[in-house]
């Protein structure tokens, strides 16, 4: 598991906090400004808290917004960031778009941006900080392959189209599923990271296909409402569902049973990581361009230890 | 009613500056007392560069809600011009991406588009007798479809440089091409509202439509044409948020039409048709505007910023009921 990735990210992350310190000792008052997209999106709301909980132990001002999945009012608050006299944003891109206004608006101000989950192709950010999310979700599918021999009626719960989710998501699920033939996807429809959705999607989906054997969620919360789908439409045979994220409820749920795996994300390593970062480009130190996070294949058997203590 | 009845009269310019003062005063001191609490609390409030700020992030609101002021003033409601704007970015999008259309067609196209949107919700209101409500409902789910459908649900980015420039540079470090449409725009529908017999007509047949018929108004034709200027405006909304986002999104401007009927009933106009003016509405525009903006340079934790908003569109509203029952 344990990856040369991993080690620099480890090593990154280490060296980051020695320079966070010692920013701080020179008793400065920083502010850093986190543009989120969504805080109904439990994913993001664990970074927003992993990061403040951070930036408060680092004595760091954040400012928090959120765009509430509008690509427009992101816009509009980090420019409001900026005339507020941020030092450094970190910016989650909210839509599919993944607005390179933010990005350019920054560097206009001289303030460096850290990027996370989603990176703008034409502006990308100093640092882009994500999860290797192609090699979690080739986890899940080698997973699936595996536990079904190889012969499965796949049903996918897409996330919104375009993202960079989206996309890696759906590349790494393919690359496990090449060469098996058997593993037939029967049915794809976006239920845009909800779990409404994900339900009602899911239930239409074993009403015209009652013969899937697979559900995947492109997120844990569109594959907790295909597992609430099953459970109402009493179904006589087995039906794997699995997730992506790690979300806390979802770790809950592959314990109990209604999960049979997710791909737990380092969801407080990034929040933190974002916040270091930001302090490192501060200084004016080089990060590399990309720094992705591994993602670990969750099942039953290790999901007390990411219950007991969420990375 | 008496704010119509002194329409119809003619009377001096000084009389008239008044009479529209004293028509949005509530909207207007609500916005300087907004304005005077935020630059007490933050210094990056009253700045140059924050006002502008705030005129370009009200711009593409600020084009829609005069469009709905329109509508409104006649009775209706246009719950479609969020998802219009998506057909107008989309369609303009598509066209220069896919197509190869250069840009200034492909705007106009994109405009058109949602013009189209705004027709049907003409026809089904006026001919077909649909409640202005339900009519706009269904269009709202039908242009969000189409919008989905220009591109298979995927974004475009980057457009030319000049395009994104429009709303970038600002001119004599003031106004950019965006925002100076936006006041122009408020300006004309504004004299026209307020000083032509077309805007008496329409605060006539918001007044009651079966009365301003009698007194030989084509209510039913001007009903038509509001729907579709309301289309054309969500239309340019489409084109000025692309040119801000240097993309098109389809999912954009989605629950924009809650946004937009909020300016204008914060600028004082009344549901129920007949009241209401372009001043009120870019008053109400502006507080939306600067209230986010405010925020925002405090700092204020997204979830309060949430309750601050509601809170002040109900404030806005009673102080409203509350002027015109004295009044």
């Amino acid at each position: 598991m344990f990856n040369r990735r991993t080690l620099i990210a480890a090593t990154a992350a280490f060296g980051l906090s020695v320079s966070a310190t010692a920013l701080m000792a020179q008793n400065e008052q920083v502010t850093i400004g986190l543009a989120l997209p969504s805080l109904t999106l439990d994913f993001f709301d664990q970074i927003r808290g992993a990061a403040s909980a951070h930036a408060e132990d680092l004595g760091i001002e954040l400012i928090i917004v959120d765009a509430n999945g509008d690509s427009a009012r992101q816009v509009d608050q980090v420019q409001d960031m900026i005339s507020r006299g941020i030092d450094a944003l970190v910016y989650v891109p909210a839509g599919a778009t993944a607005a390179a206004v933010p990005v350019r608006a920054a560097q206009r101000a001289g303030i460096p941006v850290v990027t996370l989950d989603r990176n703008p192709p034409n502006a990308p950010g100093d640092t882009f900080i994500a999860s290797d999310s192609v090699a979690g979700a080739r986890n899940i599918g080698e997973y699936l392959v595996e536990m079904t021999g190889g012969t499965a009626k796949v049903a996918i719960l897409q996330g919104q189209i375009g993202t960079t989710p989206e996309i890696a998501r759906d590349q790494g699920l393919m690359e496990a599923f090449e060469g098996h033939p058997g593993m037939e996807i029967v049915a794809a429809q976006p239920a845009n990271w909800l779990q409404d959705q994900g339900f009602n999607i899911a239930q239409d989906m074993l009403q015209a296909n009652p013969d899937i054997t697979v559900f995947v969620g492109r997120s844990d919360a569109p594959a907790m409402g295909a597992a609430q789908a099953i459970k109402v439409a009493n179904i006589d045979h087995k039906i794997w569902v699995v997730g992506f994220d790690g979300l806390p409820v979802a770790l809950e749920a592959v314990r109990d049973g209604s999960l049979d795996a997710t791909a737990t994300q380092q969801t407080n390593l990034m929040g933190r990581l974002s916040i270091d970062s930001a302090l490192a480009l501060l200084q004016g130190e080089e990060l590399p361009a990309e720094q992705l996070l591994d993602v670990t294949l969750t099942t039953s058997e290790n999901v007390q230890g990411f219950i007991e203590n969420h990375p | 009613m008496e704010p119509i009845a002194k329409r119809m009269q003619k009377r001096p310019l000084l009389s008239a500056v008044v009479g529209w003062l004293k028509q949005i005063t509530g909207p207007l001191i609500g916005l300087l007392l907004l304005c005077l609490v935020l630059s007490l609390m933050t210094d990056s409030f009253l700045t140059k560069n924050n006002l502008l700020n705030v005129m370009d992030q009200v711009t593409v609101l600020g084009v829609m809600a005069i469009g709905m002021t329109f509508v409104i003033l006649i009775g209706g409601i246009d719950l479609s011009v969020g998802a219009l704007l998506a057909v107008s970015t989309m369609v303009m999008g598509a066209l220069n991406a896919y197509a190869g259309v250069p840009l200034p067609i492909a705007m106009l196209a994109g405009v058109m588009a949602a013009a189209i949107g705004g027709f049907a919700n003409g026809v089904l209101v006026v001919q077909l007798g649909v409640p202005s409500f339900v009519a706009t409902l269904a269009m709202m789910s039908i242009a969000r479809g189409v919008a989905n459908i220009t591109t298979d649900g995927t974004q475009i980015t980057g457009y030319s440089a000049w395009f994104s420039e429009l709303s970038i540079i600002r001119y004599g470090g003031l106004l950019s091409a965006t925002v100076a449409f936006f006041i122009f725009l408020a300006l004309v529908c504004g004299v026209l509202l307020s000083y032509h017999t077309m805007g008496r007509k329409i605060y006539a047949i918001g007044g009651g439509s079966e009365v301003a018929r009698l007194a030989g108004i084509r209510a039913r034709a001007y009903t038509m044409w509001i729907y579709v200027f309301c289309g054309v405006t969500a239309g340019f909304g489409g084109v000025l948020l692309a040119t801000r986002l240097d993309s098109s999104d389809p999912s954009a401007g989605l629950g924009w039409e809650l946004d937009t009927i909020a300016a204008v009933v914060i600028g004082g106009a009344s549901l129920s048709g007949g009241v209401g003016s372009i001043g009120g509405t870019v008053i109400g525009v502006l507080i939306i505007g600067v209230l986010r903006n405010g925020l925002n340079l405090i700092g204020i934790s997204p979830f309060i910023q949430q309750i601050v908003i509601g809170l002040v569109i109900a404030f806005a509203v009673i102080l409203d009921q509350l002027r015109l029952r004295r009044g």
